[in-house]
């Protein structure tokens, strides 16, 4: 896929040529699926994988998005409360206001890259720490989704309501058979971003910025440009993402999403963009997501109590950070 | 040596309250290696960011190919054909050696970049300079030396007509600068003018044309290399001449105890069965290339590496070191080769440094008393002739040396009766060298035992009581500096080396 | 660094207070204002859940009679409509009663130290009661202990303060949860009885709860499950409670599984979202035998309709679908009973219980002994929604 992570061939693996740690995570949800299938007759339902699909759509979303900040070096923290700030405002706007319903998809999409530009500004122009940066926004975010929803739960137009043509993106229904609309500009999107980050100067930049931020500056690269391009990048695609959330749970709440960023970011690390950045692919991070995504669907339908689910989950995200360490030590000799 | 390519006249360039550069001229000629030297705070690295357009010069005339130009940045000056190599090298890791190459000036087809042609014209660069380099590698998975080549062909890929090397030496092999002079040699073949900068005396001799000396942001000379001495450049660097020839003997007394003793040392690949013993007041030199694991080995012993087996005796005792804590606690203090990143916090100053390894004898309670950190700090910028207004400066504003002798002073404070100095002299120019030089025969007079990394042979030669020779991560060779001698050291030092 | 966003955020929270502080006030009937927003307070923390009986309520009315009194109120957050509709209800009967009130709340459940602050106000001002519904427990102890030094009367409503100083709470009016359980059984059960009834294999009813842990949905969740085991051992059916351990061991009888002639299945997701409610409920219902659900708040109800999104199951003819029943409002429950999806939910009554605390208030102030007032939940299906005594209490 990239570039970079396929040269001199004949000193390869057979599993580094055909896409490294992306490939082993495909064979994992190939294996989880697989696994759940054998255990459980009710998961193998189209209504299921229509299911697994639907609660997909926003976490891969972020996924994308965050895997930018992310290959500079850096995080996102506030596409969580952030992507619930966006779908609270523009619900508030088409149900409480009488907006259509795109104007308020435009305002979800547009706040996301707003709040994603003013992240790039802190990291990139005052200088803060990621981490600190957006954590801040993490918070704003929240505050200010009550604020604009003015601290009431919306509920964007449920199935059949005036205005739910919306939801016809993600799931349309064709002669009774719902067809997962949603997961086809899930996979457009990958391929553009991937495109974007593998043969576009703001991917190679974005690469570039997560290797060595001052060798960068020094090659004559405006590095603050796009260095806030990548957190307008999460920050565009947590408002996708906010969409997408409203349209398959109708009803958001003020005071949520903390904890969906990390859903996000460890797919994005579980598909093999390193924790220290430089690293990373967008369809990595997607098939990451997936694991996350079944394992939170798998685990209940083979019967698995919820504390045994976290737990499973935190265990697969620390094997997916000690395999990135280990390939570090590898690399340094 | 051909016709003249660049002509900097009467450079004048003042900070506040610091005249960088007085009146400077320097000039390239196409086909020479130009030297240009000069103690650290010369004015070396100035004179060079004028060129380049980092700093914008106060007063002067810059002539390249006949014409009055100025450049405004970097940018511009690569445009023009004048680029630096830069001393730490400025590389992406995770792009390939032609991503890095063209940085910043990507072929594209529409929107895409086109990787392949930067693969070829990487390849075609290469191929000019009798590089042989995969263009599609990860840059990370190449070693330093071929790193610093691909930094070279970016500079060529520039159409450059004047390359700057800022001491590109300092982290490579015997045989990688061997190389690397290859290139060089090459280059000037091809009529481009190079300016050499760098503090080793012997690769002046073998690679340059002429030399440029500065001092103190004065112009001093230039000296064709061949009709010159050594002595008679680093007389011109430091204005008198200095002593580097080789300790004759060992200081160190038949019956001195052996305060540190290591046995069959293991710890990864870079240190393999490594043993040795440090008597009082001994100087004992850690020999090698670069990457022979003798920093690994120090720092297997500090406890800043998890070693996997053998034994370490301090005082005949056995001890356990498995962090720093521990080896601070046996008195072993440890003098990192890379300051900024191990030795001291540049922010904080002289005197929060010195105490930082032993702030728990400088508290009142909860609070740190300042005055005895003051009072204690003070004591050791006298002894050791650290030179810093007050010890309330901050460390950054002070040059190599002084940094060092903080660090020194920093484990002195903690009583620490065996010093690791890791390159002790690195970065360091060489008026400070040789008074580091002298700070630690006085260390050894007082009873302090040290262990002496360096990859300079001089500063071996000159320096240590006992050589201990390393190759690949395991004990070499020993020797007694009274039958120690270059070729004796190298021969050991390459021994497993085919 | 860390101070300054907390000050930021402090003044964004205030300036919140203030957009949406005076909302209450203005709303003269809770169900004229259609502000569309599920209650997002309450379904969270979950002991935020009253319902009054305001039959008892309304009882009293007659006979309490309002002097020139002045009471504040507190409530937990002042954003949400649950607490919204808990202030028109305040409001109202003050109205009715003649007294004068005072209303406030912190912007957020969890700031707790605003609203400690609020009740310390409060008790300077003197008034002659203050009606409080407590975000922490323990946290206005001490307030509690000055309000009795002072004299001051304190009425609790929505949850209780088990620690109180002795004498300083005089009353508590919070929802008996356990009953409001049981009351969506009560009418679950009888649509369900004629299948049950005459079905030849075991049938299964799932019930989701959003944890296991909070004192509210778990006595709801033990309300349903000992109520259905009551009402099917009337019939002569034999039950089993399988599922979250929690839930399993701390209902009376939990059957065996093999023997029992209907199984209620307990779920309980690894977090309290509605998409991890949806996705238990969608094992439930996935299962052939199952014919009944419950979702124990707004979001395991909203899980289970989420669920149904993609499986359309559920439905209100026994014969050929799962029935559901939900828990509190909202426009995406409601509009799933209208549209036949859900086949009904419980409804707790922040409108009354509000009435019920300037009620009891004014009876203390009137020297009148009161005591604790438990509330429970209403039942309401397409058949009822519209009813005067329901309506109010189904925000949006």
């Amino acid at each position: 896929m990239s570039k970079n992570s396929v040269p001199n061939m004949q000193n390869k693996s057979v599993i580094s040529r055909l896409g490294g740690q992306k490939f082993i995570v495909l064979l994992v949800v190939i294996g989880l699926i697989i696994f759940f299938s054998a255990v459980s007759p009710d998961f193998r339902k189209y209504s299921t994988a229509m299911s697994i699909l639907d609660y997909s759509y926003y976490i891969t979303l972020m996924a994308i998005g965050v895997t930018f900040p992310l290959i500079t070096g850096g995080v996102d923290l506030s596409i969580g409360t952030g992507l619930i700030c966006y779908s609270l405002t523009g619900g508030f706007l088409i149900v409480q206001k009488g907006w259509p319903v795109w104007a308020g998809m435009l305002v979800a999409v547009l706040l996301g890259i707003a709040i994603g530009f003013l992240n790039g500004v802190l990291v990139s122009i005052m200088n803060l720490p990621p981490f600190l940066a957006t954590l801040c926004t993490c918070m704003i975010t929240r505050g200010l989704g009550s604020i604009f929803s003015k601290g009431f739960g919306i509920s964007w137009p449920t199935t059949g309501a005036p205005g739910s043509w919306f939801r016809n993106i993600f799931k349309i229904t064709v002669n009774g058979t719902k067809i997962p609309l949603g997961f086809l500009w899930v996979l457009l999107l990958v391929a553009v971003m991937a495109f974007v980050l593998n043969h576009t100067k703001i991917g190679r930049y974005t690469i570039a910025i997560g290797s060595n931020k001052e060798a960068t500056i020094l090659s004559g690269i405006n590095v603050k440009f796009y260095h806030i391009m990548a957190y307008v990048i999460s920050g565009f695609f947590a408002g996708l993402a906010a969409i997408a959330y409203s349209a398959v749970f109708s009803t958001v709440q003020p005071g949520t999403g903390a904890g969906f960023e990390l859903e996000a970011i460890g797919g994005a690390i579980i598909g093999g963009v390193s924790a220290s950045g430089g690293v990373g692919s967008v369809v990595g991070s997607l098939i990451g997501v997936f694991v996350i995504c079944l394992l939170k669907t798998g685990l209940p339908y083979i019967g698995l109590q919820a504390n045994w689910q976290q737990i499973i989950t935190g265990l697969v995200l620390i094997g997916a950070v000690l395999i990135d360490i280990m390939k570090k030590k590898k690399e340094k000799g | 040596m051909g016709e003249v390519i660049l002509t900097m006249k009467e450079i004048d360039k003042s900070f506040p309250g610091v005249h960088a550069l007085d009146h400077v001229s320097f000039e390239v000629r196409k086909g020479e290696v130009h030297a240009l030297m000069g103690e650290n705070g010369a004015g070396k690295s100035t004179l060079m960011k004028v060129l380049t357009g980092i700093y914008k010069k106060d007063s002067g005339t810059i002539t390249y190919e006949g014409k009055e130009v100025e450049f405004h940045n970097t940018r511009e000056a690569q445009n023009a054909g004048i680029v630096i190599v830069h001393q730490e090298l400025n590389m992406l890791g995770h792009l390939t050696v032609a991503q890095n190459i063209f940085i910043g000036r990507e072929f594209k087809k529409g929107i895409a970049i086109d990787d392949k042609k930067m693969n070829e014209e990487a390849k075609k660069l290469f191929d000019r300079l009798h590089i042989d380099i995969d263009p599609t590698e990860t840059m990370s998975s190449l070693t330093v030396g071929k790193q610093q080549m691909c930094e070279i062909a970016k500079a060529i890929s520039h159409d450059a007509k004047v390359i700057i090397f800022d001491e590109p030496s300092a982290a490579l092999t015997e045989t990688e600068i061997e190389e690397l002079f290859k290139i060089i040699r090459d280059l000037r073949k091809q009529q481009l003018g190079i300016v050499y900068i760098s503090h080793r005396m012997d690769e002046i001799k073998v690679i340059t044309d002429r030399v440029t000396v500065m001092r103190d942001g004065t112009y001093v000379g230039t000296l064709i290399t061949e009709e010159s001495t050594k002595d008679d450049i680093i007389n011109m660097m430091v204005g008198r001449v200095i002593y580097e020839d080789p300790k004759q003997h060992s200081m160190v007394a038949k019956d001195a105890p052996v305060v540190l003793k290591v046995e069959h040392l293991n710890a990864g690949r870079m240190v393999q069965d490594v043993s040795f013993e440090l008597r009082k007041g001994e100087i004992l030199g850690f020999s090698g290339l670069m990457g022979a694991g003798r920093t690994e080995t120090a720092r297997a012993i500090f406890g800043a590496d998890p070693k996997e087996s053998g034994d370490i005796y301090i005082n005949g005792r056995k001890v356990n070191i498995n962090s720093p804590e521990d080896a601070v606690k046996c008195g072993i203090g440890y003098l990192s080769e890379d300051r900024k990143r191990y030795g001291i916090v540049v922010q904080k100053t002289v005197a929060e440094n010195s105490t930082m390894a032993t702030l728990e004898k400088y508290m009142k309670g909860l609070f740190i008393d300042k005055k005895a950190e003051k009072q204690v700090s003070q004591e050791y910028v006298d002894s050791l002739a650290t030179k810093t207004p007050s010890v309330n400066q901050l460390v950054v504003n002070l040059s190599g040396g002084n940094q060092q002798k903080v660090v020194i002073a920093k484990w002195l404070v903690r009583n620490c009766d065996i010093l690791i100095f890791d390159e002790p002299t690195r970065g360091i120019d060489v008026g400070a060298k040789n008074e580091i030089y002298k700070l630690m025969n006085k260390l050894a007079e007082d009873g302090k035992s040290i262990i002496m990394i360096s990859s300079e042979m001089t500063e071996i030669l000159r320096m240590s009581d006992r050589i201990v020779v390393m190759c690949e991560g395991k004990k070499t060779g020993e020797i007694a500096i009274e039958d120690a001698s270059q070729e004796a050291i190298m021969n050991m030092a390459t021994r497993e080396i085919s | 660094m860390k101070k300054k966003v907390l000050t930021t955020l402090l003044c964004v929270s205030l300036a919140a207070t203030l957009l949406a502080g005076c909302g209450g006030g203005e709303d003269k009937s809770a169900n004229a204002d259609p502000a569309p927003a599920t209650d997002d307070a309450a379904p969270a923390t979950d002991d935020a859940e009253p319902a009054t009986d305001d039959a008892a309520s309304n009882d009293t009315a007659e006979a309490t009679t309002g002097g020139d009194y002045k009471f504040e109120i507190i409530v937990k957050s002042y954003q949400s409509s649950y607490w919204q509709a808990a202030v028109t209800g305040v409001n109202q009967k003050a109205g009715e009663l003649g007294v004068t009130v005072n209303c406030t709340g912190p912007n957020n459940e969890s700031d707790i130290a605003d609203q400690v602050n609020m009740l310390n106000n409060a008790i300077n001002n003197a008034p002659d009661g203050i009606g409080l519904a407590a975000c922490d427990q323990e946290a206005c102890l001490d307030s509690l202990q000055t309000a009795m030094d002072n004299g001051i009367p304190v009425v609790c409503f929505d949850s209780g303060i088990p620690n109180a100083p002795e004498g300083s709470v005089l009353a508590t009016i919070a929802t008996d949860n356990y009953a409001a359980g049981a009351t969506a059984a009560e009418n679950l059960y009888p649509a369900l009885k004629d299948k049950i009834a005459s079905a030849t294999a075991p049938v299964r009813i799932g019930e989701v709860n959003q944890e296991a842990t909070s004192e509210s949905i778990t006595s709801r969740g033990l309300g349903f499950i000992e109520k259905i085991i009551e009402l099917a051992k009337a019939d002569g059916k034999t039950v089993a409670v399988i599922g979250n351990e929690y839930y399993v061991n701390n209902c009376s009888d939990k059957g065996d599984e093999a023997s029992a002639d209907i199984i209620i299945e307990v779920a309980v997701p690894a977090q309290t979202t509605v998409e991890m409610c949806a996705t238990e409920a969608s094992v439930i219902l996935n299962k052939a035998d199952t014919i009944g659900m419950f979702g124990s708040n707004q979001v395991a109800a909203e899980g289970i309709l989420t669920a149904n999104e993609n499986l359309d199951v559920l439905g209100t003819d026994p014969a050929t679908s799962i029935l559901a029943a939900g828990f509190d409002a909202g426009s995406v429950i409601k509009g799933a009973i209208t549209s036949g999806k859900m086949f009904g939910a419980v409804t707790q009554s922040p409108l009354a219980m509000g009435q019920t605390t300037v009620e009891v208030l004014t009876k203390i102030a009137n020297g009148e002994s009161v005591s604790d007032v438990p509330t429970q939940g209403y039942w309401y299906d397409s058949t009822n929604m519209d009813d005067e005594s329901i309506a109010p209490n189904l925000y949006d």
